[in-house]
């Protein structure tokens, strides 16, 4: 089962999604990536109907991109949320949706900040402090209520996330193994090893 | 008479001009000049600036700007709808991104570019647009820098140095006489410098230069750097007009001495 | 073009904390029905300045009607963005979606370009204060002070004199002032003749707060310019 994992500190914003790629029961990949670095300081985690996130993300991607080249600087963290909330809620009331739940990742390099968003396949968006999809989230959430500290440092932040990730590889039945970690900061968006 | 709104504004004269199309042709003679350069992995983009009034924010004019990570577009003609076309072809980069997962190629990008100039030549009720375009870049996977030129009528074609706009005429003459292939990174900067030159009177404040250097790799000189490529630019015609000048003194002085033994040697 | 040389002057000057825009009013009599100016609008006294976001204002010179429309298509793009991006326009992203308006009215046919230049004065997170000009044609730049309609030419080059880098709201306020009274037809100022607004960051929110003046609010910053017109007029309306 696919999980989204991710957690703000100070400055900084964790996102991590596991890379498994299944079909029913059966795993057909083990290393795909499904953290995409929309511009220099945004990072989005998708999962859902596997057809559709590779369609939304990429069409997603471009669309930031597009914005970026023709106005020279990127849209910010929340203007970026919105245009994607508002691209899900759309496709919702279309003939075919999209079944896509999100995670975004921004710092805000105007008011130095970062910013986590919330998005669900429905287009309800929310910003949260930490943040999960998947199955992973009923235990996730929780010991982030208990755990999470906005002021952490990217260290402790990581800590904290290595913490979720081994709760849900003891308690979920179909756990996925692996996970990509990406940070971004005021230093622009880059993977991390755990 | 007809209200449809698929009137052509563009029809054949009865000597089979369009004259639609040279009227915008005629637009993009009045604006500032644009050269292009290939060198031999590298590729230049030299724009006259007009001058920038002091009032003005030199930030909002802009005149060569990236259609993608990987291609630069330059131009004369119509600044408005300079910007609407630059729009199109930047959408365009986004979708065939989008849909064939690769970057678009150069000529690829230009041929669009052109496409639309030509549609806007042929169909009803719209006028051309008033530009002409320098588009530089490298294809993906591949390190030959390219130039292409568009305009209005929706012609297009590749360069190894180029120029559209004011006294493109005189600079095109220009490149045509000392350009060489396979030039360096600095070679070419400094042919575009020069041939910018011949119609920028003003020197390096009005000029601007971009460098592609291999795929997605561009920078734009400062006004110190343009400065001192002027200077040297400078320095050497002056050395050579300096060497004229002795050369003919010297020839002069020889003559004065054939002259004098000549005197002599009647005397 | 012809027309907008011609019509009132619109002025817009760039502070370090503020921009500030003023604009001659040409529909003036005695009889013209200026109740509705008075409570100052909410898009502004009437004519020529108009309320374009909550970050940004426009002036306008040209035909009124052109005008008019434009305002309107300005306002509903900054709603749009604001839909689409739960945030304000960027002020040279509004100026470019009225310049590809208007440009595409000179490139397609059967349409008759609109008669109107723009001043837009804004803020936004990227750039802080701007100061835009748009003209028919669809083209526009970024200023740090400028003027369109009549008398361009003249205000411009007092601007040119006396705009100084680094200005300040209250500095800019006079500098207006000081550049209109000398550039309008009529030898005094006036809020009958005159519009004024100033956009500037809320002391206390940060965000930006626009304020188009309105009649008695400009009479009484004439009068603290000491550039007030002492006829006897306002003498006895005074009295």
């Amino acid at each position: 089962m696919e999980n989204l994992f991710a957690i703000t500190g100070k400055g900084y914003v964790i996102v991590a999604a596991d890379t498994t790629s299944a079909r029913s029961i059966v795993k057909m990949k083990v290393d795909e990536d499904k953290i995409k670095v929309l511009s220099p300081h945004l990072l989005m985690a998708y999962s859902g109907e596997p057809g559709d996130t590779i369609q939304f993300s990429e069409y997603v991607e471009r669309n930031i991109r597009l914005f970026q080249i023709r106005n020279t600087y990127p849209l910010g963290p929340s203007a970026a949320a919105s245009w994607i909330r508002r691209s899900l809620a759309e496709s919702l009331r279309s003939r075919k949706p999209y079944a896509v739940n999100l995670l975004l990742g921004g710092y805000d390099t105007n008011k130095h900040e970062p910013h986590l968003f919330w998005v669900d396949y429905l287009g309800t968006m929310t910003e949260v402090p930490f943040a999960a999809h998947g199955y992973g989230s009923y235990f996730v959430l929780s010991l982030l209520d208990r755990y999470h500290n906005p002021e952490a440092s990217l260290e402790e932040g990581l800590a904290t996330l290595k913490r979720c990730i081994a709760e849900v590889t003891k308690r979920v039945v179909v756990s996925p193994g692996q996970y990509k970690v990406k940070v971004v900061d005021k230093d622009g968006a880059r993977e991390i090893e755990i | 008479m007809s209200r449809s709104y698929d009137r052509a504004l563009t029809v054949f004269s009865p000597d089979g001009h369009l004259f639609q199309v040279e009227y915008a042709a005629e637009a993009v003679r009045k604006g500032t000049c644009a050269v292009g350069v290939r060198g031999k992995d590298v590729v230049i983009l030299g724009v006259e600036k007009k001058s920038v009034l002091q009032l003005q924010d030199s930030r909002t004019v802009r005149k060569v700007v990236m259609l993608d990570d990987h291609v630069c577009l330059a131009f004369a003609g119509l600044t408005a709808d300079g910007r609407v076309l630059i729009d199109k072809a930047r959408i365009e980069c986004q979708s065939h991104r989008l849909t064939v997962e690769d970057p678009v190629t150069v000529e690829y990008i230009t041929r669009h570019i052109a496409g639309i100039q030509q549609k806007y030549t042929q169909s009803g009720g719209v006028r051309p647009f008033g530009i002409s375009t320098l588009i530089v870049g490298f294809d993906p996977h591949d390190s030959r820098p390219r130039l292409y030129q568009t305009e209005p009528s929706g012609i297009y074609s590749a360069w190894k140095a180029n120029a559209i706009g004011r006294s493109s005429k005189t600079v095109r003459e220009f490149l045509e006489k000392n350009h060489k292939d396979d030039l360096s990174r600095e070679e070419a900067i400094k042919l575009t410098v020069k041939s910018l030159l011949e119609v920028v009177q003003t020197g390096a404040k009005n000029i601007e230069i971009s460098v592609m250097e291999s795929y997605g790799k561009v920078t734009n000189l400062d006004l110190s750097q343009i400065q001192a490529i002027v200077s040297e630019i400078e320095r050497e015609k002056e050395a050579e007009a300096e060497r004229k000048r002795s050369r003919l003194a010297a020839t002069a002085a020889g003559q004065a001495a054939m002259e004098s033994l000549a005197t002599e040697s009647s005397r | 073009m012809e027309a907008i040389s011609r019509a009132g002057t619109v002025l817009g000057v760039l502070a370090k904390d503020g921009v500030v825009l003023a604009a001659e009013k040409k529909v003036t009599g005695k009889l013209l029905d200026l109740s509705g100016a008075k409570e100052g609008g909410y898009g502004g006294s009437g004519e020529k300045i108009y309320l374009l976001n909550s970050n940004i204002i426009g002036g306008v010179a040209g035909i009124t009607s052109d005008a008019n429309s434009l305002v309107n298509y300005a306002r509903s793009a900054a709603q749009r963005h604001l839909l689409t991006y739960n945030e304000d326009i960027p002020v040279e992203l509004l100026a470019q979606r009225l310049c590809d308006m208007k440009q595409g009215y000179t490139q397609y046919g059967g349409l008759r370009p609109f008669g109107v230049s723009l001043l837009y004065a804004g803020y936004d997170p990227h750039y802080q204060f701007q100061l835009y000009h748009s003209d028919p044609s669809g083209n526009y730049s970024g200023w740090k002070a400028t003027c369109i309609g009549a008398n361009n030419g003249t205000a411009q080059s007092l601007l040119k004199q006396e705009y100084k880098d680094d200005l300040e709201v209250k500095d800019a306020i006079g500098l207006v002032l000081r550049t209109m009274s000398k550039t309008m037809d009529s030898t005094t100022l006036g809020s009958e003749k005159l519009e004024f607004a100033v956009l500037t960051l809320d002391p206390t929110t940060k965000e930006p707060k626009a304020k188009i003046y309105r009649p008695a609010e400009i009479d009484a910053l004439l009068e603290s310019e000491g550039l007030a017109k002492k006829d006897e007029d306002t003498a006895k309306r005074s009295a």
